[in-house]
């Protein structure tokens, strides 16, 4: 498997004209991202190849949806994702959010400077059970934190799990901020997001 | 040893008679210092003053490292990106500064850095945001006040280098053509994918970019008078790409540009940001004895002394989580480890990973700017 856009997308055009189950060529598109993770995580892959992997798999799907019944995708559970109150970082976010949505999870990206009750807000409507923070600075574990409590104080916090990630995150901003876990890269986010909603 | 001696004996690979302790510290001493962001940016007179109590209260340093007091209206004009400046455009004076991850650039121009010439090619982009620009009096003008605004800082280094405070790199900061396409033109995302894409058109617009970036760099030496720069890298790291992609885009790049800077009598600086360990050995291709590598606390700064201790020397790296979460016994340790392990034989200057962040607990401050005189090698 090479990162080849042009013939993967040619491959997948010639299979939907050639009449082939759109939902077989879904599932055959998320276990080659499947094994992409896997590269990732053993250091043959590097992020790079994981973004342009997740590319390709997003155009893929573009030219598969139409030929898809409403519905006819499983998906796994939703996620609140979004960089926190006062950090417009959202490199590391939204390489997360694209790996979730590939991983079949359904993805609430609310971007970048979300304020605390905006989260709450979302994981109401949504019934989402897993909450997502990233942050770069060091301000934003505040703002983490201020989330986690919004999310306590709106009686959320039994069934929502808290993930949070970005360059200086560690076990040590978990304990401050209360959540549940951290992610050190992006696959690890995916891992995890699998780990707490049973994917 | 004064300060100077201590930082040019470290960076030529020496052992000085201490180890110096050189931090990024301007955006926690305005804070503490009781100014906001916005004046440490904006005014240069209130931003040493933040610091001269900063350093009374907390202890001396041998060096500042990258300085951004009163480069506010620079970095509003340069960047064709403009960052997030505290108290300009409705943000609150006391926030925190930030570059915005924006496409100013469409894949398709690639070609056109080199078909237009590069300054032009800027100075279109830089238009875009400042369409003032357009007029050449607002343009003569606009750089009339960024050289103002240099000269102003030139005379703070001057006045802290006579109370025994270096200024490392003061304002030459220089990037290399990718790094600088990827944060200020294209955005991380769109600029991997071009990697892929296009990979030709990338390496002509980075050829086509090299010799101004290495005039604006030259220029800021003059400028300055200080001859070391500060080259940013994070977006070329092994965060990021494969070492396939680093030895065919971006290696060539480091290796160039410092060659260039070496060549000259100039220190590169090289601040690291991200995961540079898998890349520590393609280092050893750049001139010994004459690079300096800072690295962030990301990368393995015990494997960068082990791979590269006797051909660069290295400079970092108390994490910014360290300085907010951690208790004043957790960042002597570090510091000890740092002092003890990386200084044991010199070429090391001790420094924070990227900046002491804003909220930084002062104790954390204090603990980590006295360790250079309580360990010694």
């Amino acid at each position: 498997m090479e990162l080849k856009e042009e013939e993967v997308l040619d491959a997948v055009r010639e299979s939907l004209e050639g009449g082939e189950d759109p939902l077989s060529l879904v599932e055959c598109l998320r276990k080659g991202m499947t094994e992409v993770g896997r590269r990732f995580e053993n250091k043959e892959y590097y992020l790079s190849e994981l973004i342009m992997s997740a590319e390709i798999f997003k155009e893929a799907i573009d030219l598969i949806e139409p030929h898809l019944q409403r519905d006819s995708c499983e998906v796994k559970g939703g996620v609140v994702i979004g960089t926190v109150r006062g950090d417009i970082h959202d490199i590391g976010k939204n390489i997360v959010s694209t790996l979730l949505r590939c991983d079949g999870f359904q993805v609430y990206d609310l971007g970048v400077d979300v304020a605390p009750s905006a989260f709450v807000d979302k994981l109401r409507e949504t019934g989402a059970r897993l909450l997502a923070l990233s942050g770069l600075l060091t301000l934003a574990f505040d703002s983490m934190k201020d989330t986690v409590n919004a999310v306590v104080e709106a009686g959320l916090r039994e069934r929502v799990k808290v993930i949070i990630g970005g360059g200086p995150v560690d076990e040590k901003v978990v304990k401050y901020v209360g959540a549940d876990a951290f992610g050190k890269d992006a696959s690890q986010g995916v891992r995890l997001a699998n780990a707490f909603l049973g994917g | 040893m004064d300060s100077r001696e201590r930082i040019e004996t470290a960076i030529r690979l020496g052992k000085p008679d201490r180890v110096p302790v050189v931090p990024i510290i301007d955006f926690f001493s305005a804070r503490y210092g009781g100014i906001s962001q916005h004046d440490m940016l904006f005014d240069v007179r209130k931003s040493d003053e933040a610091l001269e109590k900063t350093l009374r209260d907390l202890g001396p340093i041998d060096g500042q490292h990258l300085s951004y007091a009163g480069l506010g209206r620079i970095m509003q004009l340069i960047f064709p990106n403009p960052p997030v400046m505290p108290g300009v455009g409705g943000e609150p004076p006391d926030g925190q500064f930030q570059f915005v991850e924006r496409t100013v650039m469409q894949p398709e121009e690639y070609l056109e850095i080199g078909r237009r010439g590069p300054l032009r090619w800027v100075l279109d982009k830089m238009r875009l945001s400042h369409p003032e620009l357009k007029n050449p009096l607002e343009l003569l003008k606009a750089f009339g006040n960024s050289f103002a605004d240099m000269a102003m800082i030139k005379r703070s280094i001057r006045r802290w280098r006579s109370k025994g405070v270096e200024s490392l790199v003061a304002f030459n900061i220089v990037f290399t053509p990718l790094e600088y396409i990827s944060l200020f033109m294209r955005s991380f995302n769109e600029f991997i994918l071009d990697l892929f894409r296009r990979p030709e058109e990338v390496r002509e617009a980075s050829r086509a970019l090299m010799p101004l970036m290495r005039r604006q760099g030259a220029l800021m030496v003059r400028m300055s008078g200080i001859r070391r720069v500060f080259m940013g890298g994070t977006r070329t790291s092994a965060s990021f790409l494969s070492p396939r992609q680093f030895e065919e885009f971006a290696l060539p790049e480091w290796e160039e540009m410092c060659e260039f800077w070496v060549s000259r009598g100039v220190t590169p600086v090289l601040h690291f940001d991200s995961d540079w360990t898998a890349f520590f050995p393609y280092l050893r291709g750049l001139p010994r004895g004459k690079c300096v590598l800072n690295l962030d606390g990301t990368s393995d700064i015990f494997a960068a002394k082990e791979q590269l201790g006797d051909h660069m020397c290295i400079m970092g790296d108390v994490p910014a989580t360290l300085l907010k979460l951690g208790e004043p016994e957790e960042v002597d340790e570090y510091c000890r480890r740092l002092i003890m392990e990386l200084g044991s034989d010199g070429g090391f200057i001790l420094s924070s990973g990227c900046t002491i962040p804003v909220d930084a607990k002062p104790e954390n401050v204090k603990t980590m700017l006295s360790s250079v005189h309580r360990y010694k090698p």
